[in-house]
């Protein structure tokens, strides 16, 4: 696969991050053991980000001789990286991951398949609730009784 | 020769592991014909419900899927034109058009008695080679260990990615994160910021789960309106004439695959295109020019991704070393049940090597049962949309996260890891790298620490033996080769040839 000539949105500003993640890195490595000595259990990380350093650099280096995106601004980069569907379906996520504990994995798990389903295939709430009901029947089935997975119960039906 | 043998028939006359092949190999047709489910992902996601389980049981179900997933990428790639795995790429080019011509049936059925005839050479190459290798492989050293670790993360760096730089920074950051938690050595806390979660470390399950599994749903959300497109399927027993008359491309593809699933980080869509490129080049006279619909692009690709599954199990079984992503993960299945992949593992328990190779055998006979039976019923199934796939995705990445540990934190971990990884990826960076990096990584720190304690912490001592013992100059020359290979200057020389 050979990289573009014409950067993605928002290209140069992530492989400056990248150079600054990784110099952070190296900071929090060096934290572990210093220079203290060859084999110290900081040694390790402390290679790994300084090659993350080095390689940050070139890929900013890189992103400097590319020309300049169709869409540029902050507006090609949210339509770029974080389209609307991208976002909704990651917050939806987060609140699937909020609501484990206390309403447990199945209950959250079939409010997440009817929601997302409901609204990414468009085919009105009944085809999403039989689609949902379905499928956490078949993961009960599947993993609580086949592979004996011992999924969260949530606090609330304790 | 007895023992090996009765080895290598333990699943055949096994019930439960004879079901358990057969089942993996259906599922992964049908995981790696759906366009936004893959074997990796697959992989990934049954390894964390079946550490439990015996190892023979979980290496049943996991090779099978591997087998059938190979494959079925080439039938959504036939009927649909949308390659249902990376491998089957190649096979879209002059498959589609077969099924353009009405020949979508005959295209099937010749793909999969290809399919199967290369999976068989690719695991005769195994059964044949690894021995040897292994019996070499003994005399490895730790430093040699921590040599093969960095080139396996560079190779698959450097192969998938857009550029080498990418990939390194892709397989540092996967050391990294392998870092995380007490060091075993010295029981330092490494990048836990406090928190007693991380302490454990992060389980590279999780990892894998997070951005193979996640991180694709979340880009597959940009395919969410693509609608199939639907085919009619005829006759799919292939002619006796068309397998005589390319019986020979076939032989010729299954052992390019071989060789190049053989070699670390490449795997079955490199090995396929290759073999397209070389069927293109060799054939004179084709019956229908390449791209609209000539048997032999059909053929090669096939005949030689599937080849390369037994080839990618030679570095993973003989030096730890995997052969792609999903040998990567089988890796970690065998660390879970307590081995340890590498020459060692042939000669402590020779039993798991046979019985993989009868299991790949087995699972590749199941393939061509399954592939040319039940192609109708297929069609409907694959045309399942996305918008349902989706969810179900990150609903099995959570079981799978969870289930590890039964820790709901690691699902919160794999779903961050999930949105890291589709911002990666939307800037042409390969997750295959980073995984790497995770299950290698501990690896290479604890043999370069034990390599430096040999040289008594002299770092002249230490490069002196990494130049003067035969197999770490091998070693060191191939790593300095590759990293010379990638600087701009040459790049720029090779790219103006």
């Amino acid at each position: 696969m050979k990289s573009p000539d014409t950067l993605r949105p928002g290209e140069q500003l992530f492989a400056l991050l990248l150079v600054c993640f990784a110099g952070y890195a190296f900071w929090e490595s060096y934290g572990i053991s210093g220079f203290k000595g060859l084999t110290t259990g900081g040694v390790m990380p402390m290679l790994a980000s300084g090659v993350m350093l080095v390689t940050g650099g070139v890929i900013l280096s890189d992103t400097l001789r590319k020309a300049a995106p169709l869409q540029s601004g902050p507006r090609g980069v949210i339509a770029y990286l974080f389209p609307l569907r991208v976002v909704l379906f990651t917050l939806l996520l987060s609140v699937y991951v909020a609501a484990i504990p206390s309403a447990g994995f199945l209950l959250s798990s079939g409010v997440l398949l009817f929601v997302a389903v409901w609204w990414l295939w468009q085919k009105g709430p009944v085809w999403a609730l039989v689609i949902s009901l379905v499928s956490i029947g078949v993961i009960h089935v599947l993993f609580r009784m086949v592979f004996q997975v011992v999924l969260p119960i949530g606090s609330l039906w304790r | 020769m007895i023992e090996a043998l009765s080895y290598f028939a333990t699943s055949w006359f096994d019930p439960y592991l004879l079901v358990l092949t057969a089942l993996g190999t259906f599922a992964g047709i049908y995981i790696g014909a759906i366009p936004g489910l893959s074997v990796t992902m697959a992989a990934s996601i049954l390894i964390s419900f079946t550490f439990k389980w015996e190892v023979n049981e979980a290496l049943a179900l996991i090779a099978g899927v591997y087998v059938g997933g190979v494959y079925g990428g080439a039938r959504t790639a036939i009927l649909l034109n949308i390659p249902g795995a990376p491998s089957a790429i190649a096979t879209a080019i002059d498959g589609y058009p077969l099924a353009q011509k009405g020949l979508a049936g005959e295209a099937i059925g010749l793909s999969t008695v290809m399919s199967v005839m290369g999976g068989l050479i690719g695991v005769l190459a195994l059964a044949l080679a690894a021995p040897l290798i292994a019996e070499f492989a003994i005399k490895f050293t730790s430093r040699d260990y921590m040599l093969l670790g960095i080139i396996g993360i560079l190779l698959v760096g450097t192969l998938s990615g857009e550029s080498f730089a990418k990939g390194a920074f892709a397989g540092a950051l996967g050391i990294m994160i392998g870092m995380i938690g007490l060091d075993p050595m010295t029981a330092e806390t490494r990048f836990t910021f406090g928190s007693i979660n991380l302490m454990g470390g992060i389980p590279f399950v999780v990892a894998m789960i997070g951005f193979f599994g996640v991180a694709e749903a979340l880009v597959q959300l940009d395919h969410v309106s693509t609608t199939p497109i639907k085919q009619k399927v005829a006759r799919i027993i292939p002619a006796w004439r068309d397998v005589h008359r390319y019986l020979a491309l076939g032989l010729k593809s299954s052992g390019l695959g071989t060789v190049i699933g053989a070699l670390p980080g490449t795997g079955g869509d490199i090995a396929a295109l290759l073999a397209y490129d070389q069927a293109k080049r060799s054939t004179k006279d084709p019956e229908v020019p390449f791209g609209e619909g000539a048997k032999e692009g059909l053929i090669a690709p096939e005949t030689a991704n599937n080849a390369a599954v037994g080839g990618a199990f030679v570095p993973m079984l003989t030096l730890g070393i995997p052969g792609d992503a999903v040998t990567a993960i089988i890796i970690g299945a065998l660390y879970i049940h307590g081995l340890k992949p590498g020459p060692l593992l042939l000669t402590d328990t020779p039993h798991l090597f046979w019985f993989i190779v009868g299991n790949l055998t087995l699972a590749n006979l199941f393939l061509l049962v399954f592939g040319l039976t039940g192609i109708r019923i297929f069609t409907k199934v694959v045309e399942c949309p996305r918008a349902i796939l989706i969810p179900m995705i990150v609903v099995l990445s959570a079981v799978g996260a969870y289930a590890i540990q039964n820790n709901p934190v690691h699902i919160t971990w794999a779903l961050a890891f999930g949105v890291i990884g589709y911002v990666l990826k939307r800037y042409g960076f390969q997750v295959g790298p980073i995984i790497l990096g995770v299950i290698l990584g501990p690896m290479i720190d604890a043999n370069y620490r034990r390599a430096m304690i040999g040289a008594q912490e002299n770092v002249g001592t230490f490069v002196y033996d990494l130049i003067s013992h035969p197999i770490s100059l091998v070693l060191t020359c191939a790593l300095v080769f590759m990293l010379i290979t990638q600087l701009p200057f040459i790049k720029g020389a090779r790219r103006s040839r």
